[in-house]
Parts: C-alpha cells; sequence; structure tokens
C-alpha cells in the first residue's frame, strides 16, 4: 500500500513537468494529440455538409477524431439547438450558427468565444487566416465588443434568378432592374408555355424584406439599438400589399405553402420562371442534375426599389457550445472544415458557391466555377457580399427577438395575400403583435 | 348484549379487521405504480404548473424562479387576441373531426359487422390510415393537397375544374385539415364500435326482430344504446387527441394563411420553441389541461356511460 502511494506521489511529481513539456503547440505537433475523441456535430440539412461528409475520413485520418454529424430540416435543427444551448449541455461540440439566432444565442453566452483559439499559435497557425472571411458574413458572428463566436460557412446573397430566361428575351426584355421592371416582366412572360412568371417559399420574413426597404420601409427603428418595431408605416403597407400582390398574382398555385427546396423545384421543373433568394438555391438551377433549365437560366442582382437596393445578406458559421466538452477537438475540426484548402476542394470539386473566404472567392477556379452560361456569377456574389457588409442594414436580423418579429410578418403577408385583411390593418396587426413580444421579452419600445 | 350478540359482533370485528389488512395489503401492492405513475405525470405536470407563474424564457434563465408577477402569463392569455382565435379554430376542429370520426366510424362499423371473409380483409384495409404513422400520413395529404403534383389536382384539372391549392385557401385550409385528419381517425371508432357489436348478445336482437322490429328499429333502440358507452369512449379518446392535433398542422400549413389553422397547441409549440416564452406557453398548456378535463367531465355527465350488460 505505501509502496503504491509513493509510487503515485513520485509519478505525479515527475509527472507534471513532463506532461507540462509535452504539451507543445498542437498544430505544431504534428501528432495526433485528440486520438481517440469523438465529436459530435450538428446543422441543418445543408449541400455544404452533404459534400463535406465525404471528406470525414481525411479529417480523421489527421486528427483521430470521429466525427458524428447530423443534420436536420431548417426549424428542426433550429429548435432543437436553441433547446440543447440554453441547457449548456454537452451533447454538442460543434454545430451551425444560425443566422437568425445568431444574436440571441451569441447574446446569451451560448458558444465558445474563438479567439482564444484563433489567437493562441498553439492551436492555429497564423496561415489560417481568420481575417480571410469576408466582413459581411463574419459581422453576425461577433458581439457587440467584436468577438468572433462563430466562422461562416455560407454567406447567403440574394439575387434574382430566371430560370426560362428565353420567355423574357422572346418578350423583348432583359433581367429586371427596378421593382417596375420586375412588373413588367411577370405581366410579359406570366404563363407563356405553362410557367409562372414567379415564385418564392413561405419565408416571407426573408424575402420581402428586401421589397421593404427598397420601397423607403424598415423592419426596426435602428437596429440593434432601438428595436422598436416599424411595421405599421405607410411604406411598410404599400409594400406589403404590392409584395402578396407580385406572389398571389405572377406565382404558381399553392405558392404560399412552398418550402425552399419546393420554390427551388418549381424553377428547376420549368413550372416557374422568377425568384429572389440566396445563390446556395439559385445556382442549382444550373448545376443540378435534375435541372430542366440549366440552359436557359440567367442570373441578375436583386431589383432596386425607390430607396435603393438592399439585397438580402446572411450568413451561418460553425461555433463551439458553452456546455462543450471537448472544445479543442471541435476547434480541430472546424480550422479543417474552413481551411482555404478544404473550402476550395469543395469549390472545385462540386461547384458549391456560397463560400466565405475572399482568398477561394476570388481564385480564378471560383471564377471558373461560378461562371454559368457566361455568366460571372462569383461577381454577383461579391457585390452583395460587400453591400450587405458596407451599410450593416442586415442588422435587423440578427436581434434576438427576429424570430418572433419575423413569425408576424410572415403571418401578416400570408393574410394580406389570401385577402383575409387589408395591407394597413395586417401590418397593423403586426406591429401590435411586434411591440407585445418585444415588452414580452423584456424590451423597451418608444410608441 | 347476549352471547349470540357478542359472538356477531366479533365476528363482525373480525371481518372488519381482516377487510383493512386486506385494504391495506393492496395499498401496498398499488404504491410503487402509483409512486411511478406521480413521478412521471404529476411531478412534470406540477412543474409545468410552477412554471407557468414565471415569466420563463430560455435566453434569461434568471427568470427560471422568477415568482415576482406570478399571474402575469394568465393575464397576457386573456389579452393576446391571437390565442383567443387558436381556441375557436380549436373547436372548429374538434368539433368537426370527432363528429365525422364518429359518424363514419358508426357507419362503417355497422356496414362491416357481417361474417363475410371479403369484409373482414376490407376491415383490414380500413385500419391503414390508422397505423401509419403521423408524419406519413401529412406528407400522403401534403402531396394530395399539392397541385403541381396531386393526383386530385390532376383529376380536376383533367375535368376542366379550377380548384384551388385547398391548404393555402383561406375558405379551404381547415376544411382541408378536417378531412386529413378524418381519414386518419375514423378507423379508430371503427374498430371500436365493431368490437363492441361483437359483444352485443343475440338475443336482444333476436328478441326485437320477434316483436317485428324493423332493421332501423333495431339499430335505433337496441344497437345505438348498447354502444354508446363505447361511443363515448372514442369520442372522448378523439376530442382529447384532436386537441393534441400537430403532425397535420405542422406539415400541411403552419397555422395558415395566416393563423387560419392555427390550433391552441400549436399556438402554445410556438410560444416554446420559436420564440423561447415557455412561461407563457406552461400557462395556455395549464388552461388546455384545465378545459379538457372540465370538457371531458361534462360530456361524462351529460351522456353516461351508456347500458352495461353484466
Amino acid at each position: 500500500m505505501s509502496t503504491l502511494r509513493r509510487r503515485t506521489i513520485l509519478g505525479s511529481a515527475l509527472g507534471a513537468p513532463i506532461a507540462a513539456l509535452a504539451a507543445p503547440a498542437v498544430h505544431a505537433q504534428g501528432g495526433k494529440p485528440y486520438a481517440g475523441t469523438t465529436i459530435n456535430g450538428s446543422c441543418f440539412q445543408t449541400t455544404y455538409f452533404e459534400y463535406l461528409k465525404a471528406y470525414f475520413p481525411q479529417f480523421e485520418e489527421k486528427t483521430g477524431i470521429k466525427v458524428n454529424f447530423n443534420m436536420q430540416a431548417f426549424p428542426v435543427y433550429n429548435q432543437r439547438t436553441d433547446l440543447e444551448l440554453s441547457t449548456r449541455g454537452s451533447a454538442i461540440d460543434v454545430c451551425n450558427v444560425t443566422f437568425i439566432y445568431s444574436g440571441r444565442w451569441i447574446g446569451a453566452g451560448w458558444f465558445t468565444n474563438l479567439d482564444t483559439f484563433t489567437k493562441d499559435s498553439k492551436y492555429t497557425p497564423a496561415d489560417w487566416a481568420p481575417e480571410d472571411f469576408a466582413g459581411g458574413p463574419q459581422s453576425a458572428m461577433k458581439n457587440a465588443k467584436g468577438e468572433t463566436f462563430g466562422f461562416s460557412w455560407e454567406g447567403g446573397a440574394m439575387i434574382t434568378s430566371a430560370a426560362r430566361y428565353d420567355l423574357i428575351e422572346k418578350a423583348g426584355l432583359g433581367m429586371p432592374k427596378t421593382f417596375d421592371e420586375l412588373i413588367k416582366v411577370c405581366d410579359a412572360v406570366h404563363n407563356k408555355e405553362n410557367v409562372a412568371a414567379f415564385t418564392a417559399d413561405k419565408l416571407h420574413h426573408w424575402n420581402w424584406i428586401p421589397y421593404l426597404m427598397g420601397s423607403g420601409g424598415a423592419v426596426f427603428k435602428a437596429p440593434p439599438e432601438n428595436l422598436t418595431p416599424t411595421l405599421n408605416t405607410p411604406q411598410a403597407a404599400t409594400s406589403a400589399e404590392w409584395y402578396a400582390n407580385l406572389l398571389m398574382k405572377y406565382g404558381p398555385d399553392g405558392l404560399l405553402s412552398y418550402s425552399d427546396d419546393q420554390a427551388m423545384r418549381s424553377q428547376m421543373s420549368g413550372r416557374a420562371n422568377m425568384r429572389t433568394q440566396a445563390i446556395t438555391w439559385s445556382v442549382p438551377l444550373a448545376k443540378h442534375a435534375e435541372s430542366t433549365v440549366q440552359k436557359t437560366v440567367r442570373f441578375g442582382l436583386m431589383p432596386a426599389g425607390p430607396a435603393g437596393n438592399f439585397p438580402g445578406s446572411n450568413s451561418h458559421g460553425l461555433g463551439i457550445p458553452a456546455g462543450s466538452k471537448k472544445k479543442e477537438a471541435a476547434w480541430e475540426f472546424i480550422k479543417w472544415a474552413l481551411s482555404k484548402e478544404t473550402i476550395a476542394m469543395v469549390v472545385k470539386e462540386h461547384g458549391y458557391p456560397s463560400v466565405c473566404r475572399l482568398s477561394v472567392i476570388k481564385s480564378p477556379e471560383f471564377k471558373q466555377v461560378l461562371t454559368l452560361n457566361g455568366q460571372d456569377v462569383a461577381a454577383l456574389y461579391l457585390e452583395v457580399l460587400e453591400l450587405g457588409g458596407k451599410t450593416g442594414y442586415m442588422k435587423y436580423r440578427t436581434v434576438p427577438v427576429y424570430p418572433q418579429v419575423g413569425d408576424k410578418i410572415n403571418k401578416a403577408i400570408e393574410r394580406i395575400a389570401t385577402k383575409q385583411q387589408g395591407a394597413a390593418d395586417a401590418m397593423k396587426q403586426a406591429q401590435a403583435e411586434a411591440v407585445q413580444d418585444l415588452q414580452k421579452a423584456g424590451f423597451k419600445v418608444d410608441l | 348484549m347476549s352471547a349470540t350478540g357478542v359472538a356477531r359482533s366479533h365476528e363482525q370485528a373480525g371481518k372488519t379487521k381482516a377487510h383493512s389488512a386486506q385494504h391495506r395489503f393492496f395499498i401496498l401492492c398499488v404504491a410503487p405504480s402509483l409512486a411511478v405513475l406521480a413521478i412521471i405525470t404529476l411531478l412534470p405536470s406540477l412543474y409545468l404548473l410552477v412554471t407557468s407563474f414565471t415569466p420563463l424564457s430560455l435566453t434569461r434563465p434568471e427568470t427560471l424562479w422568477d415568482f415576482s408577477q406570478p399571474f402575469e402569463n394568465y393575464h397576457q392569455l386573456w389579452a393576446d387576441e391571437r390565442l383567443h382565435n387558436s381556441v375557436w379554430v380549436q373547436i372548429k376542429l374538434s368539433f368537426w373531426t370527432v363528429l365525422l370520426q364518429l359518424l363514419i366510424g358508426l357507419g362503417l362499423a355497422l356496414l362491416l359487422n357481417v361474417k363475410s371473409r371479403l369484409l373482414e380483409a376490407l376491415r383490414t384495409v380500413f385500419l391503414i390510415p390508422m397505423v401509419l404513422p403521423p408524419i406519413v400520413v401529412a406528407i400522403i395529404w401534403k402531396v394530395i393537397y399539392t397541385p403541381d403534383i396531386s393526383p386530385m389536382h390532376g383529376v380536376f384539372k383533367a375535368l376542366g375544374w379550377n380548384v384551388p391549392a385547398l391548404i393555402t385557401d383561406p375558405q379551404w385550409a381547415l376544411t382541408a385539415i378536417i378531412i386529413a385528419d378524418t381519414w386518419e381517425w375514423f378507423p379508430f371508432t371503427m374498430l371500436m364500435v365493431l368490437a363492441a357489436l361483437q359483444m352485443l348478445p343475440q338475443e336482444l336482437l333476436d328478441a326485437a326482430k320477434v316483436d317485428g322490429a324493423s332493421p332501423w328499429q333495431v339499430t335505433r333502440h337496441v344497437t345505438l344504446p348498447f354502444i354508446q358507452g363505447v361511443l363515448l369512449v372514442a369520442g372522448l379518446f378523439r376530442l382529447i387527441d384532436s386537441i393534441k392535433a400537430f403532425p397535420l398542422i405542422y406539415i400541411l400549413t403552419d397555422g395558415g394563411p395566416g393563423s387560419l389553422t392555427e390550433v391552441t397547441n400549436y399556438y402554445s409549440f410556438l410560444q416554446a420553441f420559436n420564440f423561447s416564452y415557455l412561461g407563457f406557453s406552461s400557462a395556455i398548456t395549464v388552461a388546455l389541461l384545465a378545459a379538457t378535463l372540465v370538457l371531458s367531465w361534462l360530456i361524462v355527465r351529460v351522456v353516461g356511460w351508456g347500458v352495461r350488460v353484466d
């Protein structure tokens, strides 16, 4: 017994300094310090991680870390993750920081400050270059102090796609550059060859806002400081009515129940023509094997309104939940998944369009991959990302209460589109409900 | 007291003692089950009730034990018009689905209560909707209700009828949910009624026939009173289940268009899991639970449990 104790004490006394000496910089070590660790990852269903999963064996080979990665439908993922993060549980080690939840999740302290990893050469080599991530998408991954809680793997840049541009050309028109031109094109091509002129999914609080801003309206007074809703303004009512009319007059029957994928499929199958949506949902029209419109699709910037052009841009990032007990291994995964090399590989081999590393976006390979039917779609993408980053008009979307307020917008647009209410009344109701929600959440509202 | 009286009294006391010992033994036997039941049902319900007195929000952990305004959530229930609308939608959905499921289930059970191989096979076919996972049922109806891919809309189109997309049409959205829910659950009533019909004593039917009763009179005066209790139980089950309606609404309409198909249960879910207002959502759920209990009690009081044949 006493021998054992002596051994333990001696072992500890000798072991501590040896262990300290044997803990060099992780990346410089060249070994596999986390070998045998299993990390759990989670994200909503997305092509980036579908593609990336095929390369997981490379990561596992390199680090010895095993990755369990689950993907769920977008709303399901957000609900589950919201609950998991709020408990500060350790079930997830690395997960998606969803754009509209980023303010809430980061603000509540549910994610790990990644600066501790990027600023420490023990964990991150300088050539990993965190500053290489585009500023617009990255802004949603930071808190008010500028600390980073996620690195973006997707930048959603809203563009216009016309699945059957040939019909537009035949009508003697081009890609619409303004709201008025959009209506003109819709009028000219609607139901020509059984193709509806416009399509959209039911996430109106994403799709409609660029039209609202283009008409001089806004969701909040001055986000993120002043979150007083401004949904009952004349601009909001006029714009909501205009948008509801766009959907109902020029969309396919049943459009109000369309999911993202359904809307994309309506274009891919040639049943609907134009859509203003993030590039991730637009590029498959030209690339997807099942697309029947590969040859006829064209892309353009989001049309501008009288008040300017405000294409939606968003981003989703990878972060480490505060409750994770395997943060270092999780960081190894993020480092690998979002390294220049991995992203460039996914772009090159799969034509993935919405990456956020500037060095990749500006590379000739990216341009080549995103030159679709002779169009430089990469340039369009960069233009939208820069627009979003410059003026910060997307800040409305990352405030903690946006899920609640967004729901009121969705409902209002549906009520207007189905003529249950006039636009002014519907928006007035949305405003009242949003105010009620903000007060419930403890925010001050100046009315 | 006579000797016989004393003996009787002793015997009585002995019986009472034995009875109470037996009673204690029964309680002892049932106690573990009751304890488990209390842990898995009563405790969560109690926690729900306690939570309903707090402004609990997932993003503000300090609200977990904040009882400074215990009735604020209940106060907000009165002011929330969307909640009131959801209750009205719930009433319409429950009324029509329960009524239709009882009528169709009863009708089919009466028709199928005949000894025939073909009809026995048919019974199994009719059970299919009920045994399918609710999500699969919702997806089947999503396909049926989506004009681009719907065989139903294909037929309408071929006939030259311009039928709108039912789940996005304000006139039809709730009806579309009622149809799908009825399709899914009428077999439950059918199954219960069929089981009851097969226990109906043949003597009762024979006696009625001997008295010259017509088939309608037999059904009206013999069969229906006999299965009244089963119909009540089936109706109650379906009523409680209709209040829990979720997958069909989640997949088909998301509560829309607007809030036309948003039932209270779904609204409570949105408050808790989309907006993180767990305290408010708990208050809705407590109110819903209370309403369900009161409604069930009322129905049992008014309709009764039916005829009991020993």
